[in-house]
């Protein structure tokens, strides 16, 4: 089946569209909930925090869908950045109390214990992140 | 599409998506608690870092005066994430 992909405006308001391109990409598959709900977890995650590390960048972010086997697969692609390499942030401490718990760095954590693989990659100022997660269509 | 409303019985009702574009309508109201609350989850279908974020600040403020938030209906993808994020430890989830 042949990819799709997107360009998105680096802002949160993105994210509708962002959702919408995903939705119709997941149904088209028949991708199951579940496996749904992480993509779309995963995807904003990476977003944000591409918003947020390269806010004053105006390139747009590259967003890439496919499905090999049973393996939706997931790339996003920022253009002209800094290195930032997202499978190396420090896990947050799950079991501080909760005066001392800090929300920064769960969305990574998250996206990695849900997905099957994330890989980072930095080739001529661009950042590509690739995910995979295993999927059950929903009907055959 | 995501709301939040605070019902006659002061009940917190989520539903829709709540992500980070949420962030400051989901505050609006959380922000306004100030006794123990029940949020409920039964209709809200996708939740992420972000909107953790907020529910946690949220048991922090109230957790200083002795109130918390009390989440229901935590079902399917949403209760895999905060089991997770280990927010069983820090919310009463019934």
């Amino acid at each position: 089946m042949p990819s799709v992909q997107k360009q998105f405006k680096r802002q949160l308001d993105s994210l509708v569209k962002v959702f919408d391109f995903i939705d119709q990409f997941v149904a088209r598959e028949n991708v199951d909930d579940d496996a749904k709900g992480v993509v779309c977890l995963a995807v904003e995650e990476l977003f944000t925090n591409m918003i947020k590390y390269e806010g004053a960048n105006s390139n747009d972010i590259s967003l890439e869908l496919r499905v090999d086997g049973e393996m939706i697969i997931v790339q996003l692609v920022d253009h002209d950045v800094e290195p930032f390499d997202m499978t190396k942030r420090p896990v947050p401490d799950l079991g501080a109390l909760l005066k001392d718990r800090k929300p920064g760095g769960l969305g990574i954590f998250l996206t990695q214990k849900l997905v099957d693989d994330m890989q980072y990659q930095y080739v001529d100022r661009t950042s590509i992140i690739t995910l995979k997660k295993n999927f059950r269509r929903k009907y055959v | 599409m995501f709301d939040i409303k605070l019902s006659d019985s002061g009940e917190v009702v989520l539903s829709g998506r709540f992500d980070a574009a949420q962030v400051e309508k989901a505050k609006a109201i959380l922000d306004r608690l100030t006794v123990t609350t029940s949020v409920d989850f039964k209709d809200l279908n996708y939740v992420s870092s972000a909107g953790l974020g907020v529910l946690m600040a949220t048991q922090k403020r109230l957790g200083d005066k002795g109130q918390k938030l009390i989440l229901k209906n935590v079902t399917g993808h949403i209760r895999d994430i905060f089991r997770i994020a280990r927010f069983d430890l820090i919310f009463e989830i019934d």
